[in-house]
């Protein structure tokens, strides 16, 4: 058997309290193996994102265990969370989420400060990272001044920038035409194959296919 | 993230919106300004009193007035503008009260134990002076009897009036050298001056000679009056009073006296001015004096940097708008920086020192400006109304004070920033993600 990198058993979350609470997720379970490329798809509200929040350590879930390496997470300081999510994951989300003000390479280089890097290395990491999207010619453009794929593409490499095991990413082609999509599926299939775990919320069946795994999401369940 | 990373961060943070930051700080900037000014000139002002008064002298030297008299001066305040009560009179109270000083007055303060001397003081007025060598031209002039030899006082030529001599003597200001028509200085000493006193009840004019024994630098002692010793000061007195009744005649509002050598120290002093408060009177020493002109300054000084400190509370309710509106803009990037796994205390931290660095660049515009704004008084007031003071400085900084005032504008700044921060520390990384 491969190694497990997360394991989730029995994930429940509820949110909100009393009249307004909804349970987003109903009972999951599932494990992610190290390398492995997994799509998670289902209809909008059906729960994805709640998922991938929970595997990611961004959120905690209302009854259940997940555990990142074989360590329960429910019973690690917050300290420690960040520790993993800082060194072990990188993250891809649908809208971005830069600095649009700053420089490409600054935005690159947030992860590297965030896990205090030397100075010397941050740029010469967030470089190579950059040259792995191809755009280390754009390091010292404003990140506002990209189009689209391009952000889509720092994004990328902000997410690999300090070397994770695990790659989460939240419909990163959402906001893409099909065109500029394919460059970002391509990049994180190559970053799969480099031996990068994935997890992708995609509603972007060719992307999907493309994983080695597709997980289906309905109602908080797992479909068979 | 590294406290460098933390503080760099803080720092261009800060600088992202520009005329947001400038506003703040210069909020920041009145309130430390006002008080590094208002510290300053009582600095300079206090520190000119200290520097004037040590070289004063007067050991052992007292001003006594009736206490009724100094209660009317220190605590009738309101009683002038009509406020007062109503009180009843009391034939007893005014008959104990002692209003001025009488012959017997002065014997009996005489005997207390460790008074060497004691004499009633005599107000003298002239209406004029001229030099009887030069082109005789008058000038009004502010006298007084010199109260005491203890006191010193700065010459720029000759000696202060000898008070034993029994001839007439007046010591003048340098403001008058010129005017009377000599040289200098040294030219004026020992030349004839004429005095003239005017009689309070025909109110005919008579001239008295008086020697100058020489010619005083600027001082604050007796705010620029030319001081007479008193075999002039009974001259002039008998020729102003001639007429009166003898009891007007000798009416003295204030003595004054001087204790013996072994009477110097403080307990000594005080044990002479329980026994005068016992007989009625009130009694100040130089220091004292100090004392009411400091309290008053400082006063004064204080009430300017209550104002100031107003404004830094204004102040530190800018910085709490401005770092509201900063996390409010950065929602989503702190719920980025927050899920890419930076901890809580640091992002309270980033927050808590944008909020000691607006402090800081307030502060520091304060201090710059305060320094150019203390050259230009200094300049202003040397050439205008301090210009008989010379060697008074108006404004003085005390590198402690600044430094004080720096970190307590800092700390003003930080528990401004607190509340920010804390909001920005518990921001949810998910929902901020999602905040549109
Ligand atoms: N903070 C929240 N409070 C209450 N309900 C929530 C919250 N977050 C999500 N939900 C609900 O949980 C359900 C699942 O949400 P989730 O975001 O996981 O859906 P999703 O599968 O990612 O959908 P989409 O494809 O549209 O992104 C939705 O019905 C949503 O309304
Ligand atoms: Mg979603």
């Amino acid at each position: 058997m491969a190694d497990i990198v997360i394991s989730a058993k029995g994930i429940h979350k509820t949110y909100g309290k009393r009249s307004t609470s909804y349970e987003a997720l109903r009972g999951i379970d599932f494990d992610v193996e190290k390398g492995e490329s997994v799509a998670i798809i289902g209809k909008s509200g059906s729960g994805k994102s709640t998922l991938m929040h929970l595997l990611a350590l961004l959120d905690k879930s209302t009854k259940g265990v997940i555990k990142i390496n074989g360590t329960d997470a429910t019973k690690l300081k917050s300290r420690q969370l960040n520790k993993i999510r800082c060194l072990k994951f990188g993250f891809v989300f649908q809208q971005f989420f830069m600095n649009p003000r700053d420089s490409v390479l600054n935005n690159v280089m947030l992860p590297l400060k965030i896990a205090g890097v030397r100075k010397s290395q941050r740029k010469r990491r967030a470089m190579k990272a950059l040259k792995i999207v191809e755009l280390d010619d754009k390091a010292k453009n404003k990140a506002n001044d990209l189009s689209g794929g391009q952000k889509q593409r720092v994004c990328i490499a902000r997410a690999l920038v300090n070397s994770p095991s695990v790659i989460f990413a939240d419909e990163p082609t959402g906001n893409l035409d099909s065109a500029t999509g394919k460059k970002i599926e391509d990049l994180l299939i190559k970053l799969n194959e480099a031996g990068i775990t994935l997890i992708v919320v995609t509603h972007d069946e060719d992307l999907a296919r493309r994983c080695s795994r597709q997980i289906h999401i309905k109602d908080g369940r797992i479909e068979k | 993230m590294k406290i460098i990373d933390v503080i760099s961060t803080a720092n261009s943070n800060l600088l992202r919106n520009k005329s947001r930051f400038i506003l703040t700080i210069l909020a920041v900037f009145i309130g430390a300004f006002t008080i590094i000014m208002t510290t300053g000139i009582n600095t300079g002002v206090n520190g000119y009193i200290d520097k004037q008064m040590a070289s004063v002298g007067g050991e052992g030297y007292l001003e006594i007035m009736p206490a009724s008299t100094m209660e009317n001066l220190g605590g009738g305040g309101l009683d002038i503008m009509g406020d007062g009560d109503v009180k009843e009179y009391s034939s007893e109270k005014a008959a104990t009260e002692i209003e001025f000083f009488t012959q017997k007055d002065i014997d009996k303060i005489r005997e207390i134990a460790g008074v060497e001397s004691a004499k009633a003081y005599q107000m003298t007025s002239a209406e004029y002076i001229y030099s009887v060598t030069g082109e005789a031209k008058k000038f009004e002039i502010q006298i007084g009897e010199m109260p005491s030899d203890s006191l010193n006082v700065d010459m720029a030529a000759g000696r202060m009036v000898d008070l034993n001599n029994g001839k007439a003597e007046i010591a003048i200001t340098d403001k008058f050298i010129e005017p009377l028509g000599f040289k200098d200085a040294e030219n004026a000493v020992n030349k004839e001056v004429k005095l003239a006193v005017k009689n309070q009840m025909t109110g005919q004019t008579t001239e008295v000679g008086a020697t100058i024994s020489g010619v005083m630098n600027p001082n604050v002692v007796g705010f620029g009056r030319a001081w007479i010793n008193d075999a002039a000061g009974n001259e002039l007195h008998d020729i102003a009073t001639a007429g009166l009744p003898d009891e007007i005649k000798n009416q003295s509002y204030f003595a004054v006296a001087q204790l013996t050598d072994d009477y110097l120290t403080d307990e000594k002093v005080t044990e002479v001015k329980d026994k005068l408060k016992d007989m009625g009177y009130s009694a100040m020493t130089i220091e004292d004096e100090i004392g009411m002109m400091k309290s008053f300054f400082d006063a004064v000084t204080m009430v300017l940097t209550i104002f100031g400190g107003i404004a830094l509370i204004a102040a530190s309710i800018g910085i709490v708008n401005t770092l509201f509106m900063a996390v409010q803009e950065r929602t989503r990037e702190i719920g980025l920086m927050k899920a890419m796994g930076l901890g809580k205390g640091k992002i309270r931290l980033m927050f808590s020192l944008e909020a000691v660095a607006l402090g800081f660049w307030g502060v520091v515009l304060g201090v710059v400006l305060a320094f150019v704004a203390k050259e230009v008084a200094n300049h202003l007031a040397a050439e205008t109304f301090l210009k008989a003071l010379p060697g008074f400085v108006l404004v003085k900084f005390d590198i402690i004070t600044l430094i004080v005032i720096c970190l307590i504008v800092m700390a003003i700044a930080f528990l401004a920033g607190t509340l920010p921060a804390r909001r920005a520390s518990k921001l949810d990384p998910i929902e901020a993600l999602r905040y549109e």
